[in-house]
This record gives C-alpha cells, structure tokens and sequence, in this order.
C-alpha cells in the first residue's frame, strides 16, 4: 500500500527520555513533603477505594490527582487530610508518619491547608473572621499581619466585611485559599477547586493560583478530572483509574509516553492502530513505526496515535476516506476511514477544510512511539 | 404568557379573592376593636389585677419549656444524627410520635399518674418514704413538664434537618485550620444550626402561649385560660378580647422570629453538591447510655401514656364504653371536621391560585391575609367568631355554622401550607405545553393542571381534617348545645376525674393524629429547609 510510505522518517523517533523534561532529577534534590507508601482505602472492606498507592511530593511542588470521577482521586487527598484511615500502608509528612493501619495523627495536627470544592465558607462569618479562624493562638495585631498580607495577596483587599453569601463565585474560592494559606500549611489540598466556576473565570484563576503558589513556594496536591487543568498548573500528574495509580509523571511524559492504554486515552484524543512485529519495525496500515519494546517478531500490538501527529494530503487515487469533519474553532478534526475499516483522527489548521468523501493518503510524524500488547479478541491486523 | 394566563383566570376570581381574604381578617380585626373600645375602666381592671399574673405565668411556663425543649432536642437530634446505635432508626421515628398527642392528653393522664396517690407517688413513696411528695401536675414544674414532653420534638425535627443538612466540609475545614474537634462543634457546628434551634424554639413557644388543653386540665392560669373563663364564667366579651389582644401580640412576635430565623437558616446551607457527616458508632457503654436516654424520653412522653390510654380503653370497653353514644361523638367530629375541610380548600383555592400565579401585591397581601389564623389560639378564634355573629348575626349562634367557619379560620394556615407549593408547581409553560399538544383549556386543567395539584390539595384537606378532629377550645366554646365530639368528651370526662371512660376516645384521637404526623414529618424528613413543620 502506498498511502503510508512517508510516514517512518526515523529522524523523528526518539525513544522515552529526550525532549520530555524529566522532573524526577530536579526533584530528587529537595526534600520530601509527603511520602505514600503503599496506601489503601475501604469503604466496604471487600471493595478496596484505592489500592497499593505509592508516589512522594517535594517541597514546592503541584502534584495533580488527576482521573474520573469515582477513581478514588478524592480518597487519596482525604486519606491525606486524615478524613479517612488507610487498611494498608503508611503516609508520611515532612518525614513523620501520620498514617498507617494503627496511627491516625487528627487532621488538626498535620499541618495542611485544605480548599473543598463548595470551598466551605463559614457563613456565620465575615471574610476577615474566615481567613483567620484558624490563627487563635496568635495576638489580635499578628492575625491582622497575616489576614492583611493575604487579602492583597489574593486580591480581595476591601471585601473583608462581607459575608460569604455576598461574593461571586471566584471571590469565594480565592477566600478559601487564603483561609487555607493562613497558617502556612506544609501541604496545601484543593479538591476540584475550579469545578464551581463557569469556564472563563475557571482559567483566569487557574493562572492566578499557579503564579500565587509559586510566590508562596507552597506545595500542593490539587485534585482534578479535567486534564487541561492538570497539564496547565501541574508539575507532575498522577493518573487514577479504579482506586490504582496508572501513572506518575510530568504533565508532557504523561501526554506523548502514556504507559497504559487508559492514560492514552484519558489525556487526550487517540487512537489504536493495530499492528504486528517484523524485525525492528512494528507494521501498520499507515506505516511503520520503530520496535521501541524489543518485542519478539510476530507479536500483534496496538500503537497509539494522536491526531496532531496525523496530516492529510489529498491524492486522487487513494483508498482513504474523509467520513466527517468537526470545527472547533483552533482546529478541524477529521474523521477518516481506513481501506480496512479502521478509524484514525486527523487535527489540521482551522484553514484547512476538505470535503467530506475526499480520498486522501496520510502524513504521520509521530514524536514517540507508543506500543501496547494488543488486547485478545480484537480485530486481526490488517499488514499493508 | 400573560394573555394566556389572563384567559385562564379572569378577574371574578380577584374579587373572590379579595372578599374572602377580607372575611378572614374581620374575625380578628373585630376583636382588636372590641378591645381598644373598651371601657377604660376595664382595663384598668385587668391591669391591675388579673393581666399581671397571667402575663408572668404564661412567660414563665413559655421560658421554662423553652429552655428544657432546647436541652432534650438538640441532644436527641445530635444523638440520632452523629452516633449509630441498634434500633437508630425506629428511635428517629419515634422520637416524633409525641406530636400526635394532643396536650389535654397528655395533662390527662399526668394528672392521674402524678397526682396525689396515684402510681408514682407510691412508688416514690416506696423508695423515700411515706412523706416524700412529687410535684404536683398542677404546679409549675408539673405544667411545665407536660408540656415538654409534648413539644421538645419541634426542636427536635428542625435541629435534626439542620444537623442532616450540615455540609460536613465546615467541620473538616476546621479541622484543618487546627481547630480540636470541640473547639469545631463550639466555633462551627453550633453557630450553623441556631438558626433551627432559634425557630424550633420559637414554634415551641408559639404552641405554649396557645395551648387551651392541658393548661385548662391542670387549672393553671395562663392567657389562653383566662380568655376561656371570662367568656364561660363571666361573659364578659371586653375583657375577654383585651386578655386575646395581648395573645395575638406575643404570638405574632414569635411567628415573626420564627420566620425569621427560618429565612436566615438559607444562607447557612451550600447548594449544590455537599457532604454529609459519619455516623460514629456507639461503643457497647455509648449504646446503654444513649438507649436508656431515649427509652426515658419517649416512654415519659408517649410510651407510657399510651399503654395507660389502652389499658383504661380495655377496661372500659369491657364495662360497654362503646355503645351507640360513641359512635355518635365519633360520627359528630368526623361531620365537622370533613366539612371544615372541604370549606377551607374550596376558600383557600382562589387565594393560593392567584398569589402562585399573578404574585401581585395585592394577591400576596390576599394570602398573607388567611394565614392570619396562625396568630389566633383556639379560644380567641373562637371568641372573634363568636363576638361577630352575636353582633350581626345572632340566629346562626349555637349552629354548626359558627363552629365550621371558627375552624376554617384557625386551620387554613395549615392546608394552605401544603396547597401553595402544589400550586406552584404548576407554571403556565406546563399547561401551554398541554396547549401545543393539543390539547383545550379544559382539557389540559383535567390532564395536565388538577393531577399536578391533586397531591397536595388531598394532604391539605387531611391535614385539616385531622386537626379539626382533635380540636378542643373553639368547640367547647362554639358547639351547639349537647353536640359533644370526641375531644370534648376526654376533656369532659378528665375533668371530672373518669379516666377510663376518657380513654378510647383519646386513644382514638392519637391513632388518628399518627397518619397527619406522618404526612408533616415525611416533609421534614427531606431534609428541605424551606419546609417544616407547623
């Protein structure tokens, strides 16, 4: 088949590592905040919530939770809040164990700040008494100090006598934050803290948090379903899926190197192309791609593709279809159809419109090669 | 849309409306002319020698079960909400059942329980002595005991909604500031739910100041009482309508805190998605303690009271109690209460219809008007209707009629209540929907509009039904001579100390109120705020 010639060119390939940051080695310098090890959690005792989690967060870092909801993402920030015990495995933070089957250290002697997602305003109280609830034990003039730095820190300088009710939406959410940040938390937890915000205000305070935890040199674990969210404010991301870690890694080795189907999926758009292991290459319907897993000749795996990898060129001739279009804007993705059926996307510039029905051979520049084992029943791999 | 609705609902109904909105004011309003025209000498009467007392003693007893209410049913609330323990939920239930005791009772069975040789004295005299004495039913602590026992589950449901509805992340993020778990009950918990203990509290003190019932029994002098006994003793209808003016005061300030409170409980919850507390569960010594808690309560204020009411019930059914006079009291309350009932939907209709529909000024003034019945306790319900019609009407005196429109006018709070929100339900989009599938005007309010309201309409009239069932003061004071319904005879055969002839009515009387208390407490039982119990 001549449609997928072009797409090795093996200047393109590199294997994992290379141009993806590798924020472990960075990381490795500073101290831990926060050490799971081997976490579970149980509701019922049969049906674990989470299951065997292990991963760390140094100082400064934003760790985000992210996966669908009822992957147990909130379990582990609760777990962490000391809200909920763990069955199994230990939680450590600034190197004291705080958690484990027989220790439960009470979530007011741990040192976290914590952001709910209704941000949980106390509305019996003005924004000043909110943002200071926590500093009791300090003077009057001490917890004027601080609730004043924190108002012009979160830009809510001249709503401090207001009560909750009275804020929009983002006002409320940035009073949350400051009431969290008031006692310098070693470890500062936002449970899905922009799902309240309409989309627009969600971004202007997603930028507007990321730039205040860096001043702040606050550590923080934000958990989140959406992820763009987790790509834009993350240093590294944790994918969940059904109570298990999947990955843990940067927010760019989590988008071109995904380590499970689900994590390829769950970030972004992508699709599996079938294939099958001859000598070096693995041998699909729109090319070649280089063995990157030294797997055995004759293995049948599956190799993920991201749109914005793929490129149509119109040729008459060609076996290939367009099925649809869909504009978004930045962007036309294409939907076409394979000779043997199979499905592939196509992302070009919002410039770019072709016909529904136009027969076309495809461009494939792909970064990174990803391989999984084919899963058993799938469709036989059509060899070009 | 508004000619749409304008068609459907034509101006007659405005003047329905405004007639009988003015109808149910004038009771009330006679009643204030009545007192500020009285004779200056009058007053002076009463101030000097009887308002005192009565102000002191009705005060007193409101504070007294007020201040107890609030200890028994933020701790039950607090108990049922947070702990898990065996039984947990047959308890909550329970733990509401005293509401379906209707006041007299309950002072009727204290009286002979409490009272001089009766079964706890001797037992209390077993344990100390042949000179130990209780207190007396009819003191103080006696009255205020009583009334406790029958109003502490106002606090109760409402602490206990607040509690439920509590967004358990207040408490979590308190935690995380580094406040200890008592300070977070003290700095949190608490200031969260006054709002509910505030207008439970007020509810309980409105249903003191008002309750005719056991006060009468027990003979201790309040407001309600004394209004009672200068229309009986003395028909003096000025003095009377003074004593009622002052009722009417007090109870419309606490119906406005209620209010109130009620409205500021809405800030104090988060919309949309929240999280409920654990229940925490009660460890072996935890369960004893908080079962013999609650076995105490709810036997003191309806266990034991019924086991009485069905052991005399048992004893005088043997001696023939239920002869054909019984079913004669039973048939005679159920005639007034289903006509009350039945008069009350058809006079609530048009004030709700149109405060839902064209929510005017006017129209909301209208409504506002019917439930104007929440401020007048029994007796002076009754005397309003009574002072009326001995003025401009006196040959429909001593009729039903008198009787059913008093009713009417103390109850259609209480049906209005359930009509008003079924009513809006129905927005005009609903029945145009009808109107573009076809459907006529006539058939789309058969289709679409009466089976939307239909629900509420029939809790409504059994609301009101079951009320009027067990209402006491308004027919003891309106009834046409010998017409005796069931509350009338416990309240008559209590009075003259005949328990077991009392009971099966009275028994009667509680099993019936069950069902109207269910319907009341399902309602809270949702957790929504806006809606309680009234």
């Amino acid at each position: 088949m001549s449609l997928a010639n072009e797409s090795v060119t093996s200047g393109h390939h590199t294997t994992s590592g290379g141009m993806i940051p590798n924020a472990l080695d960075s990381a490795a310098e500073r101290s831990a905040v926060l050490e799971l090890r081997d976490i579970s959690c149980a509701y019922e005792p049969t049906r674990p919530a989470i299951e065997g989690i292990t991963f760390t967060v140094h100082q400064g870092e934003i760790l985000c939770l992210l996966g669908p909801s009822g992957c147990g993402k909130t379990t582990i920030l609760r777990a962490i809040a000391g809200f909920e015990r763990v069955t199994a495995g230990s939680i450590a933070l600034s190197g004291q164990l705080v958690s484990s089957r027989d220790t439960m250290l009470p979530t007011e002697q741990r040192h976290i700040g914590m952001v709910f997602q209704e941000y949980a305003l106390f509305p019996h109280l003005r924004v000043e008494k909110n943002i200071a609830f926590g500093l009791r034990h300090l003077s009057r003039t001490e917890q004027q100090a601080i609730v004043d730095d924190l108002l012009m820190l979160t830009g809510l300088r001249g709503l401090e006598h207001r009560y909750p009710h009275e804020l929009s939406g983002g006002q409320q959410q940035r009073v949350a934050l400051a009431r969290a940040l008031a006692l310098r938390p070693v470890l500062l937890l936002l449970d899905e803290p922009f799902s309240n915000l309409d989309p627009d205000m969600a971004s202007r305070m997603r930028q507007d948090l990321h730039a205040l935890l860096r001043q702040t040199k606050t550590t923080a674990i934000l958990v989140t379903h959406d992820h763009d969210e987790a790509f834009s404010m993350a240093d590294r991301v944790a994918v969940l899926n059904k109570g298990r870690l999947e990955q843990f890694d940067t927010p760019e080795a989590i988008y071109h190197l995904p380590t499970t189907p689900f994590v390829a999926d769950f970030v972004g758009q992508a699709d599996f192309i079938t294939g099958v292991v001859t000598h070096h290459l693995v041998t699909t319907e729109i090319g070649d791609f280089p063995n990157t897993q030294h797997l055995a000749t004759g293995t049948h795996v599956v190799v993920m593709i991201r749109p914005d990898d793929i490129h149509i060129v119109p040729t008459k001739g060609a076996e290939a279809r367009i099925l649809a279009r869909q504009f978004k804007g930045s962007e036309n993705v294409y939907t076409i159809q394979l000779p043997s059926g199979q499905i592939v996307h196509s992302s070009e510039s919002s410039l770019s419109i072709y016909q529904v029905g136009t027969a076309i051979t495809l461009r494939v520049v792909a970064t990174h090669t990803v391989l999984f084992p084919q899963p058993p029943g799938s469709p036989p791999v059509v060899v070009a | 849309m508004l000619t749409a609705t304008r068609v459907q609902a034509p101006s007659s109904l405005q003047w329905v409306s405004l007639f009988t909105a003015a109808l149910l004011v004038f009771p009330t309003a006679y009643i204030v002319y009545v007192a500020m025209t009285a004779a200056p000498a009058v007053w002076t009467r009463l101030w000097s020698t009887r308002i005192p007392e009565l102000l002191g003693n009705t005060l007193s007893l409101a504070v007294g079960v007020a201040l107890t209410t609030l200890i028994l049913g933020v701790s039950l609330a607090w108990i049922t909400v947070r702990y898990d323990f065996p039984g947990r939920r047959i308890w909550e239930w329970a733990l509401a059942l005293p509401l379906a005791m209707p006041t007299y009772v309950l002072a009727y069975v204290y009286a002979h329980l409490m009272g001089m040789g009766g079964p706890a004295e001797q037992w209390w005299q077993l344990l100390f002595g042949p000179e130990a004495r209780l207190p007396s039913p009819q003191s103080f602590a006696g009255v205020t005991m009583i009334m406790v026992l029958d109003t502490f589950p106002f606090v109760y449901l409402l602490v206990r909604s607040a509690l439920q509805n509590l967004n358990v992340s207040f408490e979590e993020v308190a935690r995380a500031c580094g406040v200890s778990p008592w300070a977070t009950l003290r700095r949190v918990t608490l200031p969260l739910i006054r709002p509910a203990i505030a207008a439970g509290l007020a509810l309980v003190i409105l249903y003191v100041i008002s309750d005719f019932g056991a006060v009468s029994l027990l003979r201790y002098q309040t407001l309600t009482y004394a209004v009672y006994q200068q229309m009986t003793s003395r028909y003096d209808h000025a003095a009377a309508s003074i004593l009622s003016l002052l009722l009417v005061v007090m109870a419309i300030i606490f119906l406005m805190t209620e209010r109130w409170f009620r409205q500021r409980s809405r800030f104090y919850q988060t919309s949309g998605r929240y999280r409920r507390s654990t229940r925490q569960h009660a460890g072996p010594l935890g369960t004893a303690l908080i079962t013999s808690y609650v076995v105490l309560v709810f036997g003191a204020a309806f266990g034991i009271p019924v086991a009485m009411l069905i052991q005399w019930s048992v004893e005088a059914i043997s001696q023939g109690a239920l002869d054909t006079r019984f079913l004669g009291f039973i048939w005679n309350s159920s005639f007034l209460a289903a006509l009350a009932a039945c008069g009350a939907v058809i006079i609530g209709l048009p004030l709700a219809y149109l405060a839902s529909r064209r929510p005017s000024r006017l129209n909301i003034a209208c409504l506002q008007a019917a439930y104007a019945g929440y401020a007048l306790p029994g007796p002076v319900a009754a005397l309003a209707v009574l002072v009326l019609f001995t003025h401009f009407a006196p040959a429909l005196y001593g009729t039903v009629v008198v009787l059913v429109i008093a009713y009417i006018l103390h109850f259609l709070p209480v049906g209005l209540q359930s009509m008003e929100p079924a009513l809006q339900q129905v927005t005009p989009n609903v029945e145009e929907v009808a109107r573009t599938l076809g459907c006529t005007t006539h058939q789309s309010l058969w289709r679409v509009t009466l089976p939307l309201v239909r629900n509420g309409f029939v809790v409504a009239w059994v609301l009101m039904f079951l009320q009027t069932m067990k209402e006491l003061p308004a027919t003891l004071l309106l009834r046409p001579v010998g017409f005796d319904t069931l509350a009338i005879r416990v309240w008559l055969e209590s009075s003259e100390e005949y328990y077991q002839l009392a009971a099966p009515a009275a028994l009667l009387i509680v099993l019936l109120s069950l069902p109207a208390l269910m319907l009341l407490v399902s309602k809270d039982w949702r957790g929504d705020p806006q809606e309680g119990i009234k």
